[in-house]
């Protein structure tokens, strides 16, 4: 039975891995990948920093947090709106797997294009801005958790029926611009009136920006457990509202 | 849809006929997992389409109405990502893809991405696709439409091939024609319901009533289909480009009449044929959607899809 059972899961891996390197060859470098994933996220952060008085090595977690949460997110947008449009989403639903793995494989795809982009900064900071990791623990926790999260997060948005990234990106970004705002990436938490360090305690972007800070040698306000425990809850959370909100498309259509 | 019911024997084509909008890609969808049912059952080879959704889809293989490959990736690559889908061992699923390849004439191109392929070509990666996994059963939904002549010929000779070989085939058209040449048996479908099921050449048979006569003169004159209106036994004249067609159920007087009316108004007659009751007109008499005549401009939309009958040899 335990066989059964482990040939079963190999074979939804396999198939999610499958889906995800397709996805990579496909959808990474389209130009609405490129646009919503890496110059967003770079020029959203230039635009609030330049001409602040912070030196650049610790706003480089910030790039990092902004670079995972905007390139995580955008990918599940851009492809499942195309693979709609052109139906291929449908060869997906009708392959012998579950729509756990078929979302999985579109999540592995948001979370390896998220933390391959944020890898540029974390050089970037290291090479040319004195940044440090002191924490590499952390730091692998706050990327893996957070691409996951923020992959999952697109996912979820991508269940809204539309055929073009656009359909998706815009109810996205009403979430991801106002996220910056409440997250401790402008203003330190600990700056923040306390009803807002709560909103900002609920906002998964607060920790990933946290766990970037601590991992390299800054304050955290509410500690990398709670970062930890915090993102891995929106993770799941998000993956299983957008198999949720998948399924009820079907019954939709 | 509304409580359709109908049963499909292993080896046979099954034609699923209806107008635009009746309800074939929607019954296709539901069957193949891509829409979940809001009510009743379904099995494919014995398993429950959602309570077995895996093993059910195991079974089959699907091409939709529009050739949904990846244009980004090659012939090759397209058939061996589906392979990947169905869990196919790495060396199973080259052999499959180009044997594929091979039987539908890709193999010389199959490094080249599918972008730069006609929409013949992509049918047939599409139909490839389908059958990697060796499916028993294969869902066509339009297989056909909106092709050239020679992709059509070719893809049709390939579908009755494959159900030589064993192949079950569930064929949604609304080429009444392909139907009629093609399936075992076709369910007419209307309004999300199905008007009847049961074979061709029976379904025909329940409208004898509807044979008729094919006439072409070398000459037309204005009055004439109101002359030939006037025949004994013609309930109906339907001009169809040079020719006219005398609805009758007794053929045999409108053949005489036919000649008694050329020879007095020294006409030549350049064809004469009979024709029995065809799918069309069951069809016809199913669904209420007829083909265009003179003065039925506004069914000519609905009724430019109707294929031209052929003469009952």
């Amino acid at each position: 039975m335990s066989n059964v059972h482990s040939s079963h899961y190999g074979k939804e891996i396999r198939v999610a891995w499958a889906i995800a390197v397709k996805d990579m060859r496909t959808y990474y470098t389209k130009p609405p990948s490129l646009m919503f994933g890496i110059l967003f996220p770079f020029s959203l952060f230039l635009s609030f920093s330049i001409g602040r008085n912070m030196p650049l090595a610790t706003q480089i977690p910030i790039l990092i947090s902004q670079t995972l949460f905007f390139a995580s997110s955008s990918i599940g947008p851009v492809v499942i709106p195309m693979e709609r449009a052109n139906q291929t989403f449908d060869r997906f639903l009708t392959s012998p797997v579950s729509l756990f793995s078929i979302l999985l494989g579109k999540t592995l795809a948001g979370i390896i294009y998220g933390a391959g982009i944020s890898v540029i900064p974390v050089l970037v900071g290291i090479a040319f801005f004195g940044s440090q990791i002191v924490n590499i623990g952390a730091m692998i926790a706050c990327f893996a958790l957070s691409s996951l999260a923020f992959s999952a997060l697109g996912i979820m948005f991508a269940s809204i029926p539309g055929q073009t990234p656009g359909q998706v990106m815009m109810p996205l970004n009403f979430v991801r611009i106002p996220l910056l705002f409440i997250s401790g990436v402008f203003t330190p938490i600990g700056e923040l009136p306390t009803w807002m360090q709560v909103v900002s305690m609920l906002s998964p972007l607060t920790h990933t920006v946290e766990l970037a800070r601590y991992a390299t040698g800054g304050e955290t306000f509410f500690g990398p457990v709670l970062n930890i425990a915090i993102l891995t809850a929106y993770a799941a959370a998000f993956l299983f509202m957008g198999i949720r909100f998948h399924i009820m498309n079907q019954r939709k259509e | 849809m509304d409580h359709i019911n109908f049963e499909v024997k292993k080896g046979e084509v099954f034609g699923f006929l209806g107008p635009n909008g009746a309800g074939k890609t929607t019954t296709i969808r539901m069957l193949t997992g891509i829409s979940i049912p809001t009510k009743g059952t379904a099995t494919i080879m014995g398993y429950d389409i959602e309570s077995q959704s895996v093993k059910a889809k195991e079974q089959m293989g699907i091409v939709p109405d529009v050739s949904n490959v990846y244009n980004e990736l090659s012939a090759w690559d397209n058939l061996i990502f589906t392979g990947k889908l169905y869990d196919m061992p790495k060396t199973y699923r080259e052999k499959r893809a180009e044997e594929l390849l091979r039987m539908f004439g890709l193999l010389d191109r199959c490094k080249e991405k599918v972008q730069g392929f006609s929409r013949g070509m992509k049918r047939r990666i599409c139909i490839a696709m389908a059958l990697m996994n060796r499916s028993q059963l294969l869902f066509l939904d339009e297989p056909t439409s909106g092709l050239d002549v020679q992709s059509v010929l070719v893809i049709r000779d390939l579908i009755r091939r494959l159900n030589q070989q064993g192949l079950t085939v569930f064929l949604t058209t609304h080429n009444i024609e392909e139907a009629s040449q093609m399936c075992d048996h076709v369910a007419i479908i209307n309004h999300g319901r199905i008007a009847v099921i049961d074979t061709p050449e029976k379904l025909k048979r329940t409208v004898e009533n509807l044979q008729s006569v094919e006439v072409a003169f070398e000459t037309v004159s204005p009055s004439m289909p109101e002359e030939l209106k006037e025949f004994p036994n013609v309930s109906n004249v339907v001009k169809e480009g040079d020719k006219f067609r005398l609805i009758t159920n007794d053929p045999t007087s409108v053949l005489a009449s036919t000649w008694n009316y050329a020879k007095k108004n020294n006409l030549r007659l350049i064809t004469v044929n009979t024709l029995g009751p065809s799918l069309e007109d069951v069809f016809v008499k199913l669904t209420g959607i007829r083909p265009a005549t003179e003065g039925e401009g506004n069914n000519r939309m609905k009724t430019r899809e109707m294929p031209r009958r052929i003469a009952k040899q």
